[in-house]
C-alpha cells in the first residue's frame, strides 16, 4: 500500500473521520497497514510453515537454489493447503462456537426462569418437524429443550451426519457423500483438520482441501445454520423494517452505546436494557436526552434485522466511532474486535467493555456476560455507559452522514414478499415460484450474494458498493450480509430509490415487491439463510444449487471466517469471486485446484478478481453461462 | 428459445409483415398516398404518442419503419424485450393504417376496427368514475364457444369493457353474447394486428384525459400502467407475434393472462388453464375491484370470486 492520494474509503463519513483521527494524532488501521508494508511474501503466498519446532520453514520460489521443501519434506502444495485448511478450520470454529452459544441460549430459554424465551414458535415447530422431534401433547418449552439439546449434540455427536444437510438438494448430498465430505459433527471436523495438518500427517493437498471443505460445510450447514435458525427462534425471525446507517447515527446529546461483535445473545439483552425506563431516567439525570443504541459489524446486523437498531458502521469504522468522542461505551463480545480499541479509548472517556471469556482485551473493562442473567448484566453494562456520559472530555465530532434503508430480509420474509406477485386463483402461496419465474423468464438474470469484511488491500467499502451497483444495473438481484451489508446501506442501495441504479427487469421486480434491489439478509452466520433459499430454489426447479444462475462475492474479505464461508459456498456448488487473493498463490497446483478443477468435482469454484467492475463482468458471464446451460 | 427470443422473433416477423404491407400499399397508391384513421385528431395514435410525430402519407409510414426497427435490439433484458413489444405494436399500427389507406371500408359488421375519438371521449367519464371497472382484451380462440361465452359474459356482467380480437368473435356470436358499445363488448377484427385499435384507445385516453404530451413515452407508459385498468386474455395457441404483442401490452402495464403453457412472468404473464377462474384471475392480476351492483344482463354466471381474498393479508 503506497501512501499516495489513493481512495481510503468510498464512504464520506469514513474519509472525514480518518482525516480527523489523523489530525488528532490517533493511530488507525490504515496507519498500521501502512507501517506493515511491504508485507512478507512468504506469508502472503502461504509458503511459510510453523507447524512444528523444526521450523519455521519456507519455500523459496524466486531463486532456483532456495529450499523447495520444508525440513520434514513437506512440499509447497502441502504447506499451502495445510495453511489454508487451518484458516478454514479457524473460521468454522468461530462460527460454530457462536452457534453453540445460541443453542445454549435456547436451552436456557426452555428453562422456567431466565430472560430468553421462544419468540418464534412457528420456526421452532418447523425445525422440530425437520428434526423429527415429537410435538404433540408437549409444551413449547419441552420442544425447545429437546431441539436445543439436539442442536448441541450436532457439535459432537458420535454417529451420523449433520441434520441440516437434509435441507440441501438431493443431488448435492450425493456429491458430498461420494466425496466423503458430508460433515458428521461440527467440532469433529474442525479437530480433524487440526489433526491432519499436524506435522507428518496429511500431505495430499486434495485430501487436505477435502477435509477443509468438510469443516467448512459443518459451518455453513451446521454451526452458522444453527446460529441463525435458533437465534430466530429465540429473538424472532426478521421482517422488513426501516433503519439508518453510518456514523451519523450517533447523537451528541444522548448516551451513545455501541454494541460490537457477533452474538445476539448479548446485544438483544442490551436492546432491552437500553429501553429500561429507570436507566433512561438515569441518563436524563446525567444531562443526556436519552440512550442511543447503535450496532457495529455483525452484532449490528443482528439487532438491526430484528429491531431496526441503527447501524453505526462496519469493521473499518470501529476505531473511528470512538474517535467521534461521543461513544460512552463500546460493548463487545467476540470476533472482529480490533485489539487496538483499548489504545484508542485511552484518548477518550469511552469505556471498552468486553463480555466474553473467549475474547478479553488488555486495557478493557471486563463484565462477564452470562446467558442465565442476561438482562441483569446488560442493565449493569448500560448503567456503566450512562454514568460515563458526564465524563466526556474531548470535543465531539460526529460526521453528519447517515443513510436510510430497509433491512430484515430473512428467508421467511422474502417468501412472504414473493406472495405479493402470486395470483390467488392461479398460483400456490408461500413458495419460491415467483423468484424462479422471474429468473426463468429472464426478467431477473440471476442473483448474487455480496458478503464479507473490509480489508486495507481494497479501498474501504468500494469493493462492495461498486460490485453491487454493477450487478443491479444488469438485472441481477443482490443479497448481502455482514460488513458488505453495512457498505451497501451506507451507499443508499437499500433504499427504495436505489431502483434508479437498476436495470429495467430488476427495477420492475423491486417496484412490484416494494423491496430495494440489495437485500440485507443479516450477519455472517446468516449466510446460512442464503443456503436455505438457494436450496429451496434448486429443489423447486428439480436441480442442484450448482445449476442455478447465481454467484457469490467477497470483495473485501479478510477473516478466517470468510475463508470458511468461501469454501462452504464453493462446496455447495457456488461460484465465488474473491476481491483479495487468499494465501495460496505459492502453489500453482492448489490455485489451479481451487479456481478450476474443483468445479468439476463440487460444481463451485473460486475466482480471484480485485477489480470490482471486472468481478461484475465475470459474475455476469458466469450467470449467463448457467442460463444457457439451463436453456433459459 | 428463451421467452425474450420468442418476443424478438415475433417483433421481427411483425416488422417484416409491416414492410411488405407498406410496399404493397405504395405500389397501389404511390408514396404520396394519404394515410389516416377515421375520425381522429391523433393521426396514428401510437406513433404520435410515442414520437410526437404525425404520419400523413405512405412515405411517412415507410420512413417510420426504421424507428420500429431501431426498437428491436436482441439483448437478453426486460428493457429490450419490452421495446421489442412496443415495436410490434407500432408494426401493427402501420399494417392497420395501410388497410385504411388502401381499402374503402376495411372493417364491416360485426367488427369495429378503428375506434373514433368521440367514442373514447364518451368512455372517459365511466372509466374515471369506475363505472367501467376495467378493460378486457380477449384475443385468440377459446377451446369452444361455451368457454368463450363464459369468459366474455363474465366480464360483461361485471361491467367491464370487452374488446375481442380473432376467432373469439365468432365464438362470442355462437355463444349468443350480446355485442355493441352499450353492451360493452366490441369485436375489433379477425387479424391479430387489429388489437392495436384497443391499444390506441388506451393511448388516446392518456393524451386526452391524462394530458400526456405526445413524444413523452415515459409519461405515456406511466399513465397507461397506473390509470388504464386494462388486461389481456390471450387464448389458444400463441404465435410469436402474439407473444411479442403481449410484451407490448406488458410495456403499457397490462398483464397478460393466457390458457397456454408459457414461461410465466410474475404479475405480468400468468397462466390460467381453468376457464372458470379466468375472470377472477384477470381481475386480481389488474387489481380490479368490482362495485357491488352488477349490470343486469340475463346471464347466469356465478363466479366464485366475489368474496374478499382471504389468503393475502393486505
Ligand atoms: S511441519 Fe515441516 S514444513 Fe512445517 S515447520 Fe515443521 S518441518 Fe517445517
Ligand atoms: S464481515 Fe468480516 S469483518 Fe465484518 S463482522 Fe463479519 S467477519 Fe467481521
Amino acid at each position: 500500500m503506497k501512501e499516495t492520494n489513493f481512495c481510503k474509503s468510498c464512504d464520506n463519513a469514513t474519509v472525514k473521520m480518518y482525516e480527523y483521527a489523523k489530525e488528532m494524532g490517533l493511530e488507525t488501521i490504515w496507519d498500521r497497514a501502512q507501517a506493515m508494508q511491504p508485507q512478507c511474501g512468504f506469508g502472503e503466498m502461504g509458503l511459510c510453515c510453523t507447524n512444528c519446532s523444526m521450523g519455521p520453514c519456507r519455500i523459496v520460489k524466486i531463486t532456483e537454489d532456495g529450499p523447495k521443501k520444508g525440513i520434514c519434506g513437506a512440499t509447497e502444495d502441502t504447506i499451502v493447503s495445510r495453511n489454508f485448511a487451518r484458516a478454514v478450520a479457524a473460521g468454522a470454529a468461530a462460527h460454530s462456537d457462536h452457534g453453540r452459544d445460541i443453542a445454549q441460549a435456547l436451552y436456557h430459554a426452555a428453562l422456567e426462569e431466565g430472560d430468553y424465551e421462544v419468540r418464534d414458535k412457528d420456526k421452532l415447530l418447523k425445525i422440530a418437524k425437520e428434526w423429527n422431534v415429537k410435538v404433540e401433547n408437549r409444551s413449547l418449552k419441552e420442544i425447545a429443550r429437546e431441539v436445543a439439546l439436539m442442536a448441541l449434540e450436532e457439535f459432537g455427536k458420535p454417529f451420523g451426519k449433520l441434520r441440516f444437510l437434509g435441507r440441501a438438494p438431493e443431488k448435492r448430498r450425493v456429491i458430498w457423500d461420494e466425496l466423503g465430505i458430508s460433515p458428521r459433527a461440527i467440532d469433529r471436523e474442525v479437530v480433524q483438520v487440526m489433526h491432519s495438518t499436524h506435522m507428518g500427517c496429511d500431505a495430499d493437498y486434495r485430501n487436505i482441501i477435502n477435509q477443509a471443505a468438510k469443516a467448512a460445510l459443518s459451518d455453513g450447514w451446521g454451526g452458522s445454520m444453527i446460529g441463525t435458525e435458533l437465534s430466530d427462534v429465540i429473538f424472532g425471525t426478521p421482517v422488513p423494517k426501516k433503519t439508518q446507517a453510518n456514523l451519523g447515527v450517533l447523537k451528541e446529546n444522548y448516551v451513545n452505546i455501541i454494541v460490537h461483535g457477533h452474538e445476539p445473545t448479548l446485544s438483544e439483552a442490551i436492546v432491552i436494557a437500553s429501553k429500561d425506563p429507570e436507566l433512561i431516567e438515569l441518563a436524563q439525570k446525567q444531562g443526556a436526552e436519552g440512550i442511543n443504541l447503535a450496532g457495529m459489524c455483525c452484532t449490528g446486523n443482528e439487532i438491526t434485522m430484528r429491531h431496526g437498531v441503527p447501524m453505526a458502521g462496519n469493521f473499518f469504522q470501529q476505531e473511528l466511532a470512538i474517535a467521534t468522542g461521543a461513544v460512552d461505551a463500546m460493548v463487545v463480545d467476540v470476533q472482529c474486535i480490533m485489539p487496538s480499541l483499548s489504545e484508542i479509548v485511552k484518548c477518550y472517556h469511552t469505556k471498552l467493555i468486553t463480555t466474553s471469556l473467549k475474547a478479553k482485551v488488555p486495557g478493557a473493562i471486563h463484565m462477564e456476560f452470562d446467558e442465565e442473567k442476561a438482562v441483569e448484566i446488560a442493565k449493569k453494562i448500560v448503567r456503566e455507559a450512562v454514568l460515563n456520559y458526564k465524563n466526556r472530555k474531548q470535543k465531539i465530532y460526529i460526521p453528519e452522514e447517515k443513510a436510510q434503508g430497509y433491512v430484515g430480509y430473512s428467508y421467511e420474509a422474502i417468501l412472504k414478499i414473493l406472495d405479493k406477485v402470486t395470483n390467488s386463483f392461479a398460483h400456490p402461496a408461500g413458495t419460491v415460484k415467483p423468484l424462479v419465474d422471474a429468473m426463468k423468464s429472464g426478467v431477473l438474470r440471476g442473483a448474487a450474494a455480496i458478503v464479507g469484511c473490509n480489508n486495507h488491500k481494497v479501498p474501504h467499502d468500494s469493493g462492495h458498493v461498486t460490485l453491487a451497483k454493477e450487478l443491479i444495473k444488469r438485472d441481477i438481484l443482490v443479497v448481502t450480509t455482514g460488513c458488505g451489508a453495512h457498505a451497501c446501506i451506507k451507499a443508499g442501495l437499500m433504499s427504495m430509490d436505489a431502483v434508479n441504479y437498476c436495470g429495467k427487469g430488476l427495477a420492475t421486480c423491486c417496484e412490484l415487491l416494494e423491496i430495494p434491489p440489495v437485500l440485507h439478509m443479516g450477519s455472517c452466520v446468516d449466510i446460512s439463510r442464503i443456503l436455505t433459499l438457494l436450496s429451496d430454489v434448486a429443489k423447486y426447479m428439480g436441480m442442484d444449487i450448482s445449476d442455478l444462475p447465481v454467484a457469490a462475492a467477497a470483495p473485501e474479505w479478510m477473516s478466517e471466517k470468510a475463508q470458511s464461508i468461501g469454501l462452504y459456498a464453493v462446496s455447495s456448488g457456488i461460484y465465488v469471486v474473491l476481491g483479495v487473493a487468499p494465501a495460496i498463490t505459492g502453489s500453482e497446483t492448489v490455485v489451479n485446484y481451487l479456481t478450476s478443477d474443483i468445479e468439476k468435482i463440487l460444481g463451485g469454484r473460486f475466482e480471484v478478481e480485485s477489480d470490482p467492475v471486472k468481478a461484475a463482468e465475470k459474475i455476469v458471464y458466469h450467470i449467463e453461462m448457467k442460463r444457457k446451460m439451463l436453456g433459459i | 428459445m428463451t421467452l425474450f427470443d420468442i418476443i424478438f422473433t415475433g417483433s421481427k416477423q411483425a416488422l417484416e409483415a409491416a414492410k411488405g404491407v407498406v410496399q404493397d400499399a405504395i405500389s397501389k397508391k404511390g408514396e404520396e398516398g394519404k394515410v389516416a384513421f377515421p375520425e381522429t385528431a391523433y393521426s396514428l395514435p401510437t406513433f404520435y404518442a410515442a414520437t410526437g410525430k404525425k404520419l400523413g402519407t405512405l412515405k411517412d409510414l415507410k420512413d417510420a419503419l426504421s424507428i420500429v426497427e431501431s426498437l428491436i435490439v436482441e439483448e437478453q433484458s426486460l428493457e429490450k424485450a419490452l421495446n421489442a413489444g412496443l415495436a410490434t405494436a407500432l408494426s401493427a399500427e402501420i399494417i392497420e393504417a395501410c388497410k385504411y389507406a388502401t381499402q374503402e371500408k376495411p372493417y364491416s359488421e360485426p367488427c369495429a376496427g378503428f375506434i373514433s375519438d368521440a367514442i373514447i371521449r364518451s368512455l372517459g367519464v365511466p372509466l374515471v368514475t369506475g363505472d367501467i371497472p376495467g378493460v378486457a382484451v380477449v384475443i385468440g380462440e377459446a377451446p369452444s364457444a361455451e368457454e368463450a361465452g363464459k369468459v366474455i359474459k363474465g366480464y360483461q356482467n361485471k361491467g367491464l369493457l370487452v374488446f375481442l380480437v380473432g376467432k373469439i368473435i365468432d365464438q362470442a356470436i355462437e355463444a349468443k353474447v350480446k355485442m355493441g358499445l352499450e353492451l360493452r363488448v366490441i369485436p375489433l377484427g379477425y387479424d391479430v394486428t387489429s388489437v392495436i385499435h384497443v391499444v390506441t384507445v388506451a393511448i388516446r385516453a392518456a393524451l386526452i384525459f391524462g394530458n400526456v404530451q405526445p413524444g413523452n413515452l415515459g409519461d405515456l407508459l406511466k399513465y397507461t400502467k397506473e390509470r388504464v385498468p386494462a388486461f389481456v386474455n390471450a387464448l389458444g395457441p400463441l404465435s410469436e407475434i402474439v407473444v411479442s404483442a403481449g410484451a407490448g401490452a406488458i410495456a403499457l402495464g397490462f398483464p397478460v393472462i393466457t390458457d397456454q403453457e408459457v414461461q410465466e412472468v410474475p404479475h405480468y404473464l400468468i397462466v390460467q388453464k381453468d376457464y372458470e377462474k379466468m375472470v377472477a384471475t384477470s381481475l386480481e392480476a389488474r387489481n380490479i375491484k368490482i362495485k357491488i351492483t352488477e349490470i343486469p344482463i340475463p346471464v347466469g354466471f356465478a363466479a366464485a370470486f366475489e368474496g374478499e381474498r382471504v389468503r393475502k393479508e393486505d
